[in-house]
């Protein structure tokens, strides 16, 4: 595996180059936040290794600057913080793991090759199809730039819509999706919500991007390819 | 009586003054319709007396006109000299005794339900008497009505007593029942005031204040152990991962070597931490124990550059110490000698150019500066420079533990004294104390002596 460190700490970064190469893998060590930015740019890194507290840029920026750029190797976010809004703040900063200082060595690498495993696929912080934005951190949603208030159910449904754009969903499906086991499949509740969402989403703006695919279920339209 | 709740307590002194005030109510109603009634009586023996002494005044005793007798519930009687009853009607009881007082004056003797006036009319004595039983009945009357009357005027009037009291402490009680909601995760929680100024309202007001004192105490708290693990974490978890990382594998013995000693190294550093912690937080506690003792303001500063001298040197750098103020100064040796190391230590690590210390005297205190020529302190930072944890640069700076001003400051308000950092005009900073030259002096106005034992 190729690994990205992230670390100020002089002996802190010297040491986890040490052991990781020790493992087998092939480590980069960046002393900035700035480097750190433009090193993962660079190269395609299987992990990322990510101190919080950094001179220049702190942590979150440069892990938020990696998902805007289109940097999507895994984050695993290595602190002294442990409070849990710093923990939230560093996941839903797009991180993938968090780990609190003093660690386990053993476990930092068996975290490294459960990120690995992933992989890098997109996995945006704010989901887009077309101009339809969906934020799943601060539960908000926008069509151009204009706010939409959803119910919590609409939002849940949207969310699983905008996960597979393009592709046909069946009532079940949406169901198992958005729903618990508290419903039945028999009940139209799936198509009420639908209706519901075009209400809001579709109508106002001219459009109708949630269509009804006769026989099947629905289907979120995407323009743009 | 003070076990029984405060509410009843308010009732069960309305009660009994109540029971008093309806008590003396009572008797007064008693006593006036007694006396106004005895009154009416008396008025009425004494008309009736009077009419009788006169017949027996104008004529013959034995031909009294028998008309006078006709009072139907009355006694009349006249007795002679002999004692002997020329005119007798009603009850004739009379002793020999009440019959020789009647011979001196009047006299009135209540007996079998009636009340009998006794007057001496020349050798004769005059007897005429009243019933009492419509007086007795309303008098009987009057008190039945007050027994019946008066306890329930007190039960009613304790009652609201009792809804009143209630309804007054009615706020005192949701102060209670919020209060005891408040806990250390709730600490932005506060009383409800009742919408009266009144003096359960100030006190509430004043509880708030104090909830908010213990508030900002305890954030203060919280904000130091956080800092805290964060400072010892990052040492814990080097050596952590050194001691592990050696130990996946076998290792030669130079590589060893070198991971005790990186080891050792943070050790070190979790010491310091750990030390200078404690002193601060001790701080806190204003249980900052001095041995004061009289030093030489140029002594103190020579030790200090003496003891940064080598490592000055070795980075190119200058340290004087100005030694000729003549200043003397009272002070723990141990903690000045560790302030003044905390000041040079900034000015080498964070400054630049030469280290001067200088002694001043001025007003009872005695001023110890540290200046370097280096860039000065960021101007967000001066305000905090001396709050715990605080650091001009937001990343870690290797082996400051972030506590070395907060130090400083702590031991120069044990003394009773103050720590200050200014920027100079041209270049470099300038970082103080200001102690009273005399712990205990008069000279020494204003000065916070907290700490001080």
């Amino acid at each position: 595996m190729r690994i990205l460190v992230v670390e100020d700490e002089l002996k802190m970064a010297a040491l986890l180059h040490r052991g990781l190469s020790e493992e087998g893998h092939a480590v980069d060590v960046a002393r900035t936040g700035d480097d750190g930015v433009w090193m993962a740019q660079a190269v395609e890194y299987d992990a990322i290794v990510l101190d919080l507290m950094l001179p220049g840029v702190d942590g979150l920026n440069v892990c938020r600057r990696w998902r805007d750029d289109g940097v999507w190797a895994p984050v695993l976010v290595l602190t002294a913080r442990d409070a849990v809004d710093d923990r939230v703040a560093g996941l839903d900063a797009g991180a993938d793991d968090y780990l609190t200082k003093p660690f386990s060595f053993a476990e930092l690498l068996a975290r490294l090759r459960a990120l690995a495993r992933r992989g890098s696929p997109e996995r945006p912080l704010v989901l887009e199809v077309d101009d339809l934005q969906l934020d799943p951190a601060t539960r908000q949603v926008w069509r151009g730039g204009t706010e939409i208030a959803l119910s919590n159910k609409e939002f849940a449904l949207l969310e699983t819509f905008m996960r597979r754009p393009g592709d046909v969903l069946s009532r079940l499906y949406l169901l198992e999706h958005a729903w618990d086991y508290a419903y039945e499949n028999r009940s139209n509740v799936v198509d009420v919500y639908v209706r519901y969402l075009r209400k809001k989403v579709d109508r106002p703006f001219g459009r109708d991007s949630l269509e009804t695919v006769r026989g099947a279920g629905y289907r979120l339209r995407r323009e743009s390819p | 009586m003070s076990r029984i709740p405060i509410r009843l307590r308010l009732t069960l002194a309305f009660a009994v003054v109540m029971v008093v005030v309806l008590a003396a109510l009572g008797g007064f109603l008693y006593g006036r319709l007694a006396s106004s009634l005895d009154e009416r009586i008396g008025d009425e023996l004494e008309n009736r007396g009077a009419a009788l002494a006169g017949a027996v005044r104008a004529g013959d005793a034995a031909s009294l006109d028998p008309a006078l007798l006709r009072s139907e519930e009355g006694v009349v009687q006249v007795v002679g000299p002999d004692g002997a009853g020329l005119l007798l009607a009603g009850d004739p009881t009379r002793t020999t005794a009440e019959l020789a007082r009647a011979r001196q004056g009047v006299v009135t003797i209540d007996r079998g339900g009636f009340r009998i006036r006794a007057e001496p009319v020349g050798k004769y004595v005059v007897f005429v008497g009243e019933s009492l039983d419509d007086r007795d009945e309303a008098l009987d009357a009057l008190l039945a009505q007050l027994l019946v009357a008066l306890p329930l005027v007190l039960l009613v009037s304790s009652g609201i007593g009792y809804l009143v009291a209630g309804a007054a402490l009615r706020p005192v009680e949701s102060m209670r029942r919020q209060a005891a909601s408040i806990t250390a995760d709730t600490p932005e929680t506060r009383l409800p005031l009742p919408a009266a100024h009144d003096e359960v309202y100030r006190l509430g007001e004043t509880l708030n204040e104090m909830l908010g004192r213990l508030d900002q105490g305890l954030e203060h708290e919280r904000r130091f152990v956080a800092d805290a693990s964060h400072e010892l974490r990052t040492p814990l978890a080097i050596l952590k991962t050194e001691l592990e990382v050696a130990l996946r594998q076998p290792r030669s013995e130079v590589e060893l070597e070198s991971a005790i000693r990186s080891a050792a190294e943070e050790t070190d550093r979790l010491v310091r931490i750990a030390e200078d912690l404690l002193l601060v937080a001790r701080s806190d506690w204003s249980a900052f124990e001095l041995r004061p003792v009289f030093v030489s303001t140029d002594d103190l500063l020579r030790a200090a550059a003496a003891r940064f001298a080598t490592r000055a040197a070795s980075a190119g750098r200058t340290i004087e110490a100005n030694s000729e103020s003549g200043l003397v100064v009272e002070v723990d040796r141990a903690r000045a000698d560790r302030a003044l190391a905390n000041l040079v230590e900034n000015a080498l690590r964070h400054g630049a150019g030469s280290v001067r210390l200088r002694a001043e005297g001025a007003d009872g205190h005695v001023e110890l500066h540290v200046t370097d020529e280096g860039s000065g302190f960021d101007p967000d930072f001066l305000p905090v420079a001396f709050e715990r944890f605080a650091r001009a640069d937001q990343a870690r700076e290797r082996g400051g533990t972030g506590l070395g001003l907060a130090i400083v400051d702590a031991i120069a308000r044990a003394h009773g004294g103050s720590a200050h950092a200014v920027n100079l005009a041209g270049a470099g900073a300038d970082v103080w104390i200001a102690v009273p030259a005399r712990l205990n002096g008069a000279d020494a106005p204003g000065t916070d002596r907290a700490g001080v034992r």
